[in-house]
């Protein structure tokens, strides 16, 4: 039976689970903490009391005039620290559809076609996983310009080998099921069965691996701008944390400056993960980290 | 196929593996200094390149035999790579090698006892957790590695050195000893100086190999041979040390392994903020004055340094498990 548009709406947010949201208090938590984020990110202009470039007077504490205190410039923590939500999302989302694009196609191929294209494939998957990825990291957006799009394709193009392993021994499993023979044997092409068969029964793990390395591009990306690395135009969380820590405000214990960007991340990266939180049966999802 | 001829094929192919991932790790450090935008002579010696006189430049131009074609540059390179040759700092004035020699040895010191307090203590609480899955200490435990996975080791470090040696003053705040001792009395400073950072790098190590223990003694323990094991009648403590631990140990080594580069990176962080003289301090500096020799260098040399764990790991797991070489069972390797 043919649905109307608004019910097969339903049916699509149905099947990604949203209606299960009430038996799971930590996924729908993680939703909330990203939900107030991105408008937190989206409208920053309305909701920073001040403009985070002007500068003051340097070093004062939290006040009501400046809820987080100012750092060494007299800018306003707290607004740098509302526009900082931009850049840190917009390069761990960005750097995780890179890397989660990158992974998966590898991890399918070598999992539908075997062979060659698998040894290829998967060895080279191996070899990267070799490599510590923050020394790699660090040679490359060092010889780059500072600018967050550098950043965003050097940690995009760095995070894949995990996502690739897991999807390729997913799709093992799927490409043995009965279905997939039988739909072969109708002649369908490989790229057909990969699109609308393979890449639908493995979903689930890639939305969930997809979650993760958000967090882990975030992640990476703080390592970098905590190295001085960042992007100088445009401030992230791991970059305030840099300034702080180079520019004395650690050494002067002035904790608003580099405790609440660090706060953030921790927050930030802890919903992405509960995002990928199974109610009960959390163990499974965990073996992705 | 014989045990013993599986297994030396096992380790033959393995050593192959490494080799060709050591030469791809080279030639990635060759091309990319020469393929990044700019002039590749600032590339490799790096920004302070400008300042240097020019007779001193155009030795080294001819030392890195930038005027030749690239071929020779990467046989050139290739046999500088063999004698652990990475060329000069400009901005030190040392050579590479020299440099990272003097801080290898202690980001080693922070990082070996950190791997094995930090593993053992992933074993025992893994073990703790995943024998009681769904208990309160299973909760608690799992609770906190997955903050500390989503914790920057960074913000962990300086709120700690915050609140134990700013506030607290129990600790140093930094550096690898205080300098006017000697002998015993020398190795007893540096503990005291290495406490907080080791302890943070276990913390991590933990965290982070907790989760794939307990995980994988969840999985073992549905296998079954431990039904069967149950049915003789052992003694839960029995089936736990004999038969459940004994499974999860070649795994346990390859996640060990694998998360050497892990702890590297680690490593680097936490020497920042402690301000140990190591390699990541050495990056630190190099990052700020673009002093790319110094940074290809400390690449390649931590690279090299986690293939070498990797392999001996790849080793030890061919022992613990020795299923490896029956071609029999290759395929079943949990």
């Amino acid at each position: 039976m043919e649905l109307s548009l608004p019910g097969k709406l339903i049916k699509r947010l149905s099947d990604t689970g949203i209606k299960s949201l009430d038996q799971n208090p930590l996924r729908s938590l993680g939703i909330i903490i990203l939900t107030v984020l991105v408008l937190a990110a989206v409208f920053a202009p309305y909701l920073a009391p001040h403009d985070p470039k002007q500068t003051g007077i340097p070093h004062q504490s939290p006040s009501s005039e400046h809820l987080l205190g100012t750092n060494d410039l007299g800018q306003d923590v707290f607004s740098e620290l509302i526009y900082g939500t931009r850049v840190s999302l917009t390069i761990g989302f960005l750097s995780g559809i890179i890397s989660i694009v990158i992974g998966v196609t590898v991890g399918i191929f070598a999992g539908y076609f075997r062979g060659w294209a698998e040894e290829l494939l998967m060895g080279t998957t191996d070899v990267f996983l070799l490599i510590p990825s923050l020394p790699l990291m660090i040679i490359l957006a060092a010889y780059l310009n500072p600018s967050m799009w550098n950043i965003i394709v050097v940690v995009g193009l760095l995070g894949w080998c995990s996502t690739a392993r897991l999807v390729h021994s997913r799709v093992l499993q799927v490409r043995e099921m009965q279905f997939i023979e039988s739909t072969r044997a109708l002649g369908y092409s490989d790229i057909y069965i990969i699109i609308r068969h393979v890449l639908v029964n493995t979903k689930d793990i890639i939305y969930a691996k997809f979650s993760l390395a958000v967090a882990s591009a975030m992640l990476s990306e703080a390592s970098l701008s905590f190295l001085g690395l960042g992007d100088p135009l445009n401030i992230s969380w791991g970059e305030m944390i840099h300034f702080a820590f180079s520019r004395g405000g650690f050494a002067n214990d002035l904790w608003w400056w580099y405790l609440p960007p660090g706060l953030m991340i921790c927050v930030t990266l802890l919903a992405f993960i509960m995002l990928t939180m199974e109610g009960r049966k959390d163990s499974k999802i965990l073996e992705l980290i | 196929m014989s045990l013993a001829k599986g297994r030396a094929r096992f380790f033959a192919g393995k050593a192959l593996r490494y080799g060709i991932t050591l030469v791809i790790i080279l030639s990635i450090n060759f091309a990319i200094p020469r393929a990044m935008p700019g002039d590749p002579m600032i590339n490799l010696l790096g920004e302070d390149a400008v300042r240097v006189d020019r007779q001193m430049l155009d030795e080294l131009r001819a030392q890195y035999g930038l005027d030749r074609p690239i071929q020779d540059q990467y046989i050139e390179y290739m046999l500088g790579a063999g004698r652990l040759d990475f060329g000069y700092s400009i901005h030190k004035n040392l050579k590479v090698t020299e440099l990272i020699y003097d801080r290898f040895f202690w980001t080693l010191v922070l990082i070996f006892p950190s791997i094995a307090i930090g593993g053992l203590l992933a074993l025992v609480l893994g073990a703790i957790a995943g024998f009681r899955q769904g208990s309160k200490v299973d909760r608690l435990l799992t609770g906190v590695s997955i903050f500390m996975y989503s914790c920057p080791s960074f913000l962990f470090a300086m709120v700690i050195v915050t609140i134990f040696s700013f506030h607290l003053g129990w600790f140093p705040l930094g550096n690898i000893s205080s300098g006017r001792t000697q002998g015993f009395a020398y190795l007893l400073d540096i503990g005291y100086h290495l406490f907080l950072p080791v302890a943070i790098l276990s913390a991590f190590e933990a965290a982070y190999i907790f989760l794939i223990v307990r995980n994988s003694i969840t999985q073992i323990m549905g296998e079954y041979f431990i039904f069967v094991a149950k049915a003789k009648g052992l003694s839960a403590r029995v089936i736990e040390l004999r038969h459940v631990m004994r499974n999860v140990l070649p795994q346990f080594i390859s996640i060990m392994a694998l998360n050497f580069g892990f702890m590297v990176s680690g490593a680097l962080i936490i020497e920042i903020v402690f301000s140990l003289n190591g390699m990541g301090t050495l990056i630190y500096d190099s990052v700020m004055s673009r002093d790319y020799p110094v940074l290809q260098g400390a690449f390649v040399f931590l690279t090299i340094f986690v293939l070498a764990a990797n392999f001996l790991a790849d080793v030890l797991y061919g022992i613990t498990d020795p299923r490896i070489g029956d071609s029999m069972n290759t395929g079943k390797m949990i």
